[in-house]
């Protein structure tokens, strides 16, 4: 199950925030946790660049992107590799919508698309789409070319 | 000058002003009302959707009449045929996830969605509806989705396959008639609906073992599209693996030449995976681990850090039981320990430091110091646990990793981290007594610089019981009686404590400690006063607190002989009155027993706060039985042992027996539970049938006289047997009590009980009860200091056998012998090994044990066993253990 997608501004507020299978009461603590642990080892970081971790037996992969954090949890079958799978997708898509790698600005400038395509990404923790060209059209409910 | 204007427009453009800022709940839903105009507006409809998203995704939470209201709202924006409204508007009713009375408005629309000629429309719809369906809705859509899943769209086809593995855990009796359609899909060319099939499919028949196996074999032999779904068959492969067994002729496994083939895969997440379950096959040989380990060697230097961490991870892994196997890669890993992502730096550091020998311990103790100072508190844990280990491991290697320790100790740290050094070098006093010394100075050193009470009064403590044994108490009195001087009342206190312990055991620094306990005498603090004063009579010996010098010792050293929880309890009831507290009103059964036992037994290693587990479970075991009078006259307890379960799990009633060895006697404590709320047993105990034991006699029973719902109780049965004969035999039981009917919620019992009696299983006494598992911190010079005219060899032929693994765990099982030096770990399809064992045999005698094992032929075991102890008979006894087990 892929827990948990963060998506956090560099000083920590956050921009996005998608809980699956997790508590309530646990969210504060992840988000935190997450804040903390980008704000100890994300600087100086290229974009794009991995960063990983494990926490008891659950995984986290992390990077920036432009002036955003992104942060992926996950358990069982999303494991760091499976992570980075799901990272990279997201950060192809944030790319392809953004044009770049966003600034705060225009990463909340494209937010409504920027949750349709979490949206078609990862839905209540499974991953689902891994194209970045066939996410494109389907957030503009576009069939897919290539099938 | 153009560009310099361009550079400027996009500061403005892009500056750190948020377009959601000061965005208000409220607002946004006034905002909202755009939903109903007549004439929509598409595009700010999207605006106010996007608003009302970036709400929610900040943790904002609508009240229910809001949510209603938003919902009824948006369910008019289906009106519109604009395409991003439309996407929206199926997002934003997951994201409100409607209850189930309001759905019902929204049915109709997202039904005709899902009938539509437009793929998205459908795809979309399903999503939704199967987000926000209930059972019966799901029923009446069911058809649609087994038809979705064999879409010609993969985007519809994974929509219903993605939401089937959703419903499967609401409503699996509906998804599991989707079997074939699924099973179609799995054969589908998109790459992604054969990924989302396989899941399902996966999760569908992961509890038919023969469904899951034929699913595995097909698609192994079939076409697997992607690499995510390869890592899926890899993973349900090794599941079946698991599940089956190696075939005996061949000791081929099945499946293996599919995850080797696997290990050739173009896709890293393939290969990884392959290597991975192959590193974690039950009793992988050499042979089978080898091309695994190469390939995430390779990983080790691969320019991705998660390739890197997994690789190291698995290794470390691997290096618990196979560290042998990881050698290979210790110069990756080495260079691993300066990467700047620190977790691998921590788990390359942890698995050298597993893999190295002994040799090669000085060479990392050295790259772990430069590395240890830029990693945070919770790396620095784990690399202290590490250290830990090792030094048990190689205990002539103490002097460089206790002063590695010391080191450590006096950098800044928080208190974690400062705990996990300090119970480090405790375990490491108590298991290698030639590092008692350096340690309580290291110890010493730390107090008289630390900020945290805690830690300052457990060693105090802990100075106080070993300090006296020492070969020059006085050289610590003046590091403990600094802390008089300059600490908080608390430690204080503790070191007042640890001065008077030293005092009672060393009579030439008697003197001195009374002149420092007597200054604590005007302490500011009432606590240290009174345990001034308290101990000054105490060791003056005036008779007013206790009167022999060994009282003074059982009053400083002994520990409170009932359980903290009955004192707490006993206080909190006691009220103010003329008649004073007595402690000896306070109940000394243990309550649960049970509970603490296998608390106990998980914990294997502790420090400080937890004295070793075997030691404290059989002080609570003495004083409980020295309490009960039948028992008190049969002298020192010699063992107890672990407690065996008599009942299955979950059963009515719970019991476990504790054997309790004596020298003349074996008392047998059935530790029981009633797991009926209503019922109240009385009058318990245990009828035991000893015909097939004939070395015992039974010479007294003790009942349990009420055992309520849920509150352990015990019950006792003792047997006398000849002294200096380790008696063997097999006991059966039975629970015998009169029971009587409770209702549980007014708690009122039937006066009226039933005489009834339960079956338990038979208990046996082993050679193994006579046995206490002692190690030694130096086997080879333990043997050589035994006189080896004691020594008695002999061999013997262990018959066929799986591996050389199982051989040496039954012989060890079978003598209850501490393995040492790590021994006790035998690489897979080693041919031959030597076991070291210690331990002490009833009647105090040391028995030290080598083992060598040897395989001749095809799997037959052939052991030479070697025995020295202080007593020839006793070498002789383990020979007749062995050769008659």
């Amino acid at each position: 199950m892929l827990l948990a997608v963060l998506i956090a501004n560099p000083e920590g507020n956050i921009l996005v925030e998608r809980f699956n299978g997790v508590p309530a009461e646990e969210r504060l603590h992840w988000r935190s946790f997450l804040v903390k642990l980008g704000a100890d080892n994300l600087k100086g970081i290229k974009n794009e660049e991995l960063l990983v971790a494990c926490h008891k037996s659950v995984y986290i992969v992390y990077t920036v992107l432009g002036d955003v954090s992104i942060y992926l949890v996950g358990k069982d079958n999303y494991d760091e590799l499976a992570l980075s799978e799901a990272i990279f997708v997201i950060t192809s898509a944030l790319k392809d919508v953004c044009g770049k790698p966003p600034t705060e600005r225009l990463f909340l400038d494209k937010y409504g698309k920027i949750c349709l395509c979490f949206d078609e990404i990862v839905w209540k923790g499974l991953l689902e789409n891994t194209d970045k060209e066939r996410i494109k059209r389907l957030i503009r409910l576009k069939a897919p070319t290539e099938f | 000058m153009a560009l310099v204007v361009k550079k400027d427009d996009d500061r403005d453009e892009e500056g750190e002003y948020s377009p959601f800022h000061g965005l208000e709940k409220g607002a946004v839903l006034q905002e909202a009302r755009v939903f109903n105009d007549p004439q929509l507006d598409p595009r700010r409809c999207s605006q106010v959707i996007t608003k009302l998203l970036y709400l929610l995704n900040q943790g904002e939470s609508f009240t229910k009449f809001e949510a209603t209201d938003v919902f009824f709202a948006v369910t008019k924006l289906f009106q519109s045929k604009d395409l991003v409204l439309r996407r929206m508007v199926y997002l934003m009713i997951k994201e409100l996830s409607p209850s189930a009375d309001e759905v019902i408005i929204v049915t109709s629309s997202l039904m005709k969605d899902m009938n539509s000629k437009t793929d998205m429309y459908r795809a979309n719809a399903i999503r939704v509806l199967c987000r926000i369906t209930d059972g019966p809705l799901l029923t009446q859509i069911e058809r649609y989705l087994k038809q979705a899943i064999v879409d010609k769209n993969p985007v519809v086809a994974s929509a219903a396959l993605v939401s089937g593995i959703h419903l499967l855990q609401t409503n699996p009796e509906i998804v599991k008639r989707w079997t074939n359609e699924v099973q179609e899909a799995v054969q589908s060319r998109a790459a992604l609906v054969q990924f989302h099939a396989l899941a399902l499919l996966h999760k569908i028949r992961q509890n038919d073992r023969l469904a899951a196996s034929k699913l595995v074999t097909s698609l192994t032999r079939g076409t697997v599209r992607s690499p995510l779904a390869q890592c899926l068959l890899i993973r349900y492969s090794s599941q079946v693996i698991r599940e089956a067994t190696v075939n005996n002729q061949t000791g081929d496994r099945p499946f293996y030449d599919y995850l080797e083939s696997c290990l050739r895969h173009k896709a890293e997440m393939v290969i990884f995976e392959a290597a991975r379950a192959i590193t974690e096959l039950n009793d992988v040989s050499s042979r089978e681990l080898t091309p695994a380990i190469t390939v995430i060697q390779l990983f080790l230097s691969s320019s991705k850090p998660v390739l890197r961490f997994a690789a190291v991870r698995t290794l470390n892994k691997v290096a618990m039981t196979r560290p042998l196997a990881v050698a290979n890669c210790n110069i990756d890993m080495e260079s691993l320990i300066s990467d700047q992502n620190r977790s691998i730096a921590t788990l390359a550091i942890t698995t050298l430091l597993k893999t190295g020998n002994e040799s090669s311990v000085d060479r990392l103790m050295k790259q772990i110091t430069s590395f240890m100072s830029d990693i945070a508190d919770e790396f620095k844990i784990v690399v202290v646990e590490s250290i830990r280990s090792l030094c048990l491991k190689f205990p002539l290697k103490y002097r460089a990793l206790m002063s590695f320790l010391s080191n450590i100790l006096r950098e800044e740290g928080g208190f974690e981290y400062k705990k996990a050094i300090v119970d480090s070098i405790v375990i490491v006093i108590r298991d290698i007594p030639d590092a008692k010394e350096s340690g309580l100075l290291h110890l010493c050193e730390f107090i008289e610089d630390c900020e945290f009470t805690y830690l300052s009064t457990q060693i105090l403590h802990f100075l106080g019981n070993e300090g006296p044994k020492t070969s020059d108490p006085s050289k610590y009195i003046r590091y403990i009686y600094n802390r008089v001087i300059l600490e908080n009342a608390t430690v204080r206190a503790s070191a007042v404590s640890t001065l008077a312990k030293i005092g009672a055991m060393v009579d030439s620094l008697k003197p001195r400690i009374f002149t420092l306990l007597r200054r604590c005498l005007y302490d500011s603090d009432d606590e240290v006063r009174d345990r001034a004063t308290l101990y000054i009579s105490t060791l003056e010996g005036d008779g007013t607190v206790v009167e022999s010098d060994k009282d003074v010792k059982e009053f400083l050293f002994g520990s409170l002989d009932v359980p903290l929880v009955n004192l707490e309890l006993s206080l909190k009831n006691y009220e103010p009155s003329e008649k004073p507290f007595d402690v000896n009103s306070v109940p000394k059964e243990v309550k649960s027993q049970q509970l603490a036992e296998k608390k106990a037994a998980g914990k294997r290693v502790t420090g400080l706060d937890a004295p070793p587990a075997p030691t404290s479970t059989i002080d609570t075991y003495e004083k409980l039985l020295s309490s009960i009078p039948e028992f008190s006259g049969f002298g020192k307890l010699f063992k107890s042992s672990a407690p065996v379960e008599l009942t299955e799990a979950e059963t009515e009633y719970a019991v476990n027996a504790v054997k309790h060895i004596y020298d003349r006697h074996v008392v047998v404590q059935y530790n029981c539970t009633n797991t009926i709320p209503e019922q109240l047993l009385e009058n318990v105990s245990v009828i035991v049938d000893a015909s097939e034991a004939e070395q015992f006699s039974e010479v007294g029973v003790k009942p349990l006289s009420s055992l309520p719902y849920n509150s352990p109780g015990q019950t006792f049965v003792a047997f006398e047997k000849r002294e200096g004969v380790t008696s063997v035999g097999k006991f059966s039981n039975v629970l015998r009590f009169i029971v009587k009917e409770v209702d549980p919620s007014s708690e009122e019992v039937d006066d009226d009980g039933v005489e009834d009696e339960y079956q338990l299983e038979d208990l046996e006494v082993v050679a193994a009860d006579y046995i206490l598992k002692v190690g030694v911190s130096n086997f080879r010079n333990a043997w050589e200091s035994m006189d080896p005219d004691t020594e008695r060899v002999e061999e013997y032929g262990l018959g066929t056998r799986e591996s050389l693994g199982e051989a040496v765990s039954v012989v060890m099982d079978l003598l209850g012998l501490q393995p040492c030096e790590g021994t006790e770990v035998i690489p897979n399809n080693a041919r031959s090994h030597t076991c070291l064992l210690s331990g002490i045999y009833i009647g105090n005698v040391k028995v030290l044990v080598r083992l060598s094992f040897g395989i001749v032929g095809h799997k037959e075991v052939a052991m030479k066993l070697a025995v020295r102890s202080d007593d020839i008979s006793v070498s002789d006894a383990i020979h007749e253990i062995v050769g008659s087990g």
